[in-house]
């Protein structure tokens, strides 16, 4: 068994997993940017966000995890702002964004001790780890088989596993459920629930507003770039509530380019 | 640098269990066997096109003709098949999408890197030793004798000369990583293939580390030490720009 780390107290009241100030960026050629973005994924916490098709969730979270710069503000990753940030504040993440960890001709197994590699988990470690989190994503069955053979769904477990196999305390998932069968969308959110029991800060992305009223614990709404709201996880009708929020927010945009 | 070691094991075990390093060794080797060995014939034969186009070196003979020939066709085969997979292990990432694995990590991004070319150079390394090995056989197979001191030192040289081709290939990952994904590699490869061959065509393949160790390996007179250097430094700065590259990494395309 891997040894899951307990937050001590004063951990759990000052350290914030992830924070985002004033983050924006923008493309030069247009596309999704985000701008004067103000986030903040608290410790025990899944924090989802939800949007329409490029409204900036994965540019976002590429901001978080250094895949891109944000032209202004800042990222803090447990408090250490990402420029700083060393192995020691990134051994505590674990993200998939877009594209699992899952080389075609490794099987499931070896890309997830791969990843426990690359995240630091020492060789002898590993082996135990990567069980776990196999079993963890009900991928026992296909853990020998090639990433290549496997079906979307099951390569999408493989990079969930490589993301979570190092118990990390702050995760990162773009649309996590993606290719999931039933199954798969209802371990992934027992594990995220475990993991934010633990005391890891979560942040996911998401279209599935019923999935994400199951999970979250905050809810921030996404439109052209901006957090334009939230919503209440526990609300009576989320996607009424969702959709009132983003016309709200076109409106008000469409009437501002008109008066300009 | 963070995560060195790591990386190196990580990328170790990637190279090992694809099919495109091995695959790629094949055909090299057999391809190179194929053509010195068709070529050879073809001299023996006197077809005067075959000795039209060998040149000078159709005036050679036994071991001379044959590591010469080798040589040659080392010089733009070799680089192409080097060219190609130094271009796939840089480029798959990227055209896989993998480059997002390899982001807020504790192993550093230019360690990564690194390991590519650590990895990648064991596997040139270990290709020339075979073509090294092989060219013996073949050269006994073809009657010039057992090899002696001028001919073990002619052999020494193809294999100083394919593991040089290897470092020539390097801007080949910058390619790969400019453009992010494969295709660029191999472009950049054939442009400096192509650049070698003009280049020695018009008598300053010497002072072009492309076309330098060839000529030394035929000519270890034609080229001197300091013209040689230059096939280090090119590479130096390969690796220079490339890791340079992978540290300021940014998807935004």
């Amino acid at each position: 068994m891997t040894p899951r780390r307990q937050l001590a107290p004063t951990e759990r009241l000052h350290t914030v997993p992830l924070q985002a100030a004033g983050v924006s960026r923008v493309f030069a050629g247009g596309g999704a940017g985000v701008h004067d973005i103000d986030l903040a994924v608290g410790t025990g916490q899944i924090h989802a966000l939800v949007g329409l098709n490029g409204a900036g969730k994965s540019t976002l979270m590429r901001v978080l995890l250094g895949m891109l710069r944000p032209d202004a503000g800042q990222v803090r990753i447990r408090d250490v702002a990402i420029a700083d940030a060393g192995p020691h504040e990134w051994r505590e993440v674990g993200h998939l964004v877009e594209h699992p960890l899952a080389y075609g001709e490794l099987t499931g197994r070896q890309n997830v001790l791969l990843a426990a590699r690359l995240h630091g988990i020492a060789r002898v470690r590993a082996g135990a780890a990567v069980e776990q989190v196999l079993a963890e994503l009900g991928l026992e069955r296909y853990a020998g088989v090639r990433a290549g053979r496997l079906s979307l769904g099951n390569r999408q477990r493989v990079g969930l596993a490589a993301a979570l196999v190092h118990e990390p305390r702050v995760i990162v998932l773009d649309e996590p459920s993606n290719a999931l069968d039933p199954a798969g969308v209802i371990l992934l959110r027992e594990s995220l629930r475990r993991r934010a029991g633990e005391g890891a800060g979560i942040l996911v992305s998401s279209h599935h507003l019923d999935e994400v009223a199951r999970i979250a614990d905050r809810i921030t709404v996404l439109n052209n770039g901006r957090i334009i709201g939230t919503l209440d996880p526990g609300g009576v009708d989320l996607e009424r509530a969702f959709f009132a929020l983003v016309h709200a927010d076109d409106e008000r945009r469409a009437a501002a380019e008109e008066a300009a | 640098m963070n995560g060195l070691l790591i990386a190196v094991e990580v990328e170790l075990r990637k190279a090992v269990a694809s099919r495109v390093l091995g695959a790629t060794t094949i055909i090299l080797v057999l391809g190179l066997v194929a053509l010195t060995v068709g070529l050879e014939l073809g001299v023996r034969s006197g077809n005067t096109n075959v000795t039209a186009q060998l040149g000078p070196l159709a005036a050679l003979d036994g071991w001379a003709r044959m590591v010469g020939l080798v040589a040659q066709i080392t010089a733009a085969g070799a680089l192409i098949a080097f060219g190609v997979v130094l271009s796939w292990l840089v480029g798959r990432e990227f055209g896989e999408g993998t480059i997002t694995s390899m982001f807020a990590l504790p192993v550093a991004r230019p360690a990564i890197m690194l390991a590519k070319f650590a990895v990648y150079l064991a596997w040139v390394l270990a290709v020339a030793l075979v073509i090294t090995a092989v060219l013996a056989v073949v050269g006994v197979a073809l009657g010039y004798g057992m090899p002696h001191e001028p001919e073990l030192a002619a052999l020494a040289r193809q294999l100083v000369l394919t593991a040089l081709t290897g470092l020539v290939a390097f801007p080949a990952a910058w390619a790969a990583t400019l453009g992010r994904g494969l295709l660029p590699g191999i472009a950049a490869t054939i442009g400096l293939v192509v650049c070698g061959q003009v280049m020695a065509v018009a008598g300053v393949g010497a002072w072009f580390p492309v076309a330098a160790p060839a000529l030394w390996a035929l000519d270890p007179s034609a080229v001197t030490a300091p013209q040689l250097a230059l096939v280090g430094a090119l590479a130096g700065i390969a690796v220079a720009l490339t890791v340079r590259s992978w540290s300021r990494l940014e998807l935004d395309r």
